[in-house]
């Protein structure tokens, strides 16, 4: 197995433990987490596609950027709205967020 | 073969392991704090991965970012859980089974593209010094715009942030 299937498969896995808990978590800081490992796992792959298939374009790496960049703001509005969530019902827990339904 | 060649697929190899054992660790303890740090361990190894891959600027700035954003987010959940230590060993989960369904069916998809498209040979890359000079002046010059982007929409997150944050005055 080559070094880029490696990295690939290890960006599948990241993906899917990311999936299973952003679908399955209670909690909004806990579901937030789950997305981090998906875009964790998506930055795995962009690397990898980059380095072993195309090192000489560097778009490849502002690709890897632009998701910390999303990974740094998903954190930044998620928490605010975590804060302003809590302020209002005094919890997080997305059980009880129904209400949001309109 | 070369050295590169046999320790790279080692070390990137291991710390992958790293980072997956370290993203189960997350939603299987019950304590918060642990989640936290388990995501900071599997980031940081997501990190390494990038250095064993040769990228090592990128490399640098995730283990960097990381360990600032989980150090903000383990403040976080011992704000906002009510069980933050898991002394009480409180289940925070639903729709379990179909979410382990939903992982697996997303993992087997992508292994299966993995593994039945044909990626063609592997290049070498540039020295990361080389590396790094020349992604500067990718930013500084074509995508440019792009970077600048990327920056605007920072400070807007910033400001929604603290818009939705703020508390309400009472009128």
């Amino acid at each position: 197995m080559t070094t880029l299937m490696a990295a690939l498969v290890v960006g599948a896995i990241l993906f899917g433990i990311g999936l299973y808990g952003a679908l399955s978590q209670t909690n909004l800081v806990m579901i937030m987490m789950g997305v981090e490992l998906m875009l964790g796992a998506a930055m795995v792959n962009l690397v990898a596609f980059w380095r072993f298939l195309h090192p000489e374009i560097y778009a490849g790496q502002m690709f890897v950027l632009i998701v910390m960049t999303v990974m740094a703001l998903e954190m930044a509005v998620g928490f605010a709205i975590a804060t302003g969530r809590f302020r209002a019902k005094g919890s997080v827990e997305m059980e009880e967020a129904g209400d949001l339904r309109g | 073969m070369s050295a590169s060649e046999i320790f790279q697929p080692f070390f990137v190899g291991i710390f992958g392991l790293a980072a997956i054992w370290f993203g189960v660790v997350v939603f299987r303890t019950s304590s918060m704090v642990r989640s936290a740090l388990a995501l900071l361990f599997s980031m940081t190894a997501i990190g390494a991965m990038f250095l064993a891959m040769e990228a090592e600027f990128l490399g640098v700035l995730q283990i960097m970012m990381m360990a600032t954003e989980m150090a903000i987010m383990a403040i976080f959940m011992v704000m906002y859980m009510m069980d933050p230590g898991g002394m009480e060993g409180m289940d925070m989960t639903h729709q379990k089974y179909a979410s382990i369904f939903a992982g697996i069916l997303a993992t087997l998809g992508i292994l299966a593209v993995v593994f039945l498209v044909e990626w063609g040979p592997v290049a070498e890359a540039a020295h990361p010094e080389e590396q790094t000079r020349m992604l500067g002046i990718e930013i500084m010059e074509r995508s440019m715009l792009i970077f600048e982007t990327a920056g605007v929409t920072i400070l807007t997150a910033m400001i929604a942030a603290t818009a939705i944050a703020i508390e309400r005055r009472k009128s």
